[in-house]
């Protein structure tokens, strides 16, 4: 069973490094919130993958279902603000964020 | 184990695709086939209810509302991406990928074995009676995530 956790723990581990160097090196704010997924998605994979390492699927089925509702949740509230930003500044560039002054 | 692999290489293929694509229609869709792999991936580890959310939620109403926003501005085809980022990141992949394989195994073998008892009953007894705060802060978020959609989108009043 260790094997098997290794093999998905191993690919969870790309996709959230993945997701983080893109989230540091990235100017586009979709651009952005696309790395936020795929770290979101890395951390689904190891929550079930960790569930079925341990022989409890149920629960870690039921935590990624409350994550899925979640991510959701924040994906409506994140693009909204993005096109709240695109509106005032007229870019995506997150460089152009620098200012408070609305 | 072939197709499981398989299916995880695929899985990080497209993920590393979604942030390298220029293009952000194409990354939006290659996201959209990352998540129907790992929907795949749920539903071959006996996890049938995640592999539903992950793929109708995930693949499909998220990507609408990726492709909405990028329909809604204007791509941001003015972001001059740094050109160094770009380069870097294969290698960087590359180093963090070996580093992984080398490190990871030692790594898990650090965990302590908890103790797990096999689990009885259907997944909805264990997705409604087994938690109780933790639905609470769900109903919280869900409906923060309404008001704020909803005051995003207000009708600006005229001395606004």
């Amino acid at each position: 069973m260790t094997n098997t956790w290794y093999l998905y723990l191993f690919f969870s581990a790309a996709l959230i490094s993945a997701g983080l160097y893109a989230l540091l090196a990235k100017r586009n704010l979709i651009k952005l919130f696309i790395a936020i997924e795929v770290i979101a998605k890395g951390v689904s994979l190891l929550l079930l993958a960790t569930g079925f390492a341990r022989n409890n699927v149920l629960v870690a089925q039921a935590l990624v279902v409350t994550f899925i509702v979640i991510e959701v949740s924040l994906v409506a509230t994140a693009l909204a603000i993005i096109i709240n930003i695109y509106r005032h500044t007229k870019s995506l560039d997150v460089r152009r964020l620098a200012k408070l002054k609305g | 184990m072939i197709v499981q692999t398989s299916l995880l290489v695929g899985l990080v293929l497209f993920s590393v695709l979604a942030i390298l694509l220029r293009d952000l229609l194409k990354a939006a869709v290659s996201l959209a086939v990352a998540s129907l792999l790992l929907g795949i991936i749920f539903f071959r580890m006996n996890a049938s209810y995640a592999g539903v959310f992950e793929i109708s939620v995930v693949a499909g109403l998220i990507t609408v509302l990726f492709i909405l926003t990028i329909a809604l501005t204007n791509k941001g085809e003015e972001v001059r991406e740094s050109k160094l980022a770009n380069l870097v990141f294969p290698l960087f992949f590359v180093v963090f990928i070996i580093i992984d394989a080398l490190v990871m195994k030692g790594l898990l073998q650090k965990i302590p074995a908890l103790p797990s008892s096999p689990e009885s009953g259907a997944f909805g007894d264990v997705l409604w009676k087994g938690r109780t705060l933790d639905l609470v802060g769900q109903i919280a978020v869900i409906l923060a995530g309404v008001f704020s959609v909803l005051a995003l989108f207000r009708k600006r009043d005229k001395h606004d």
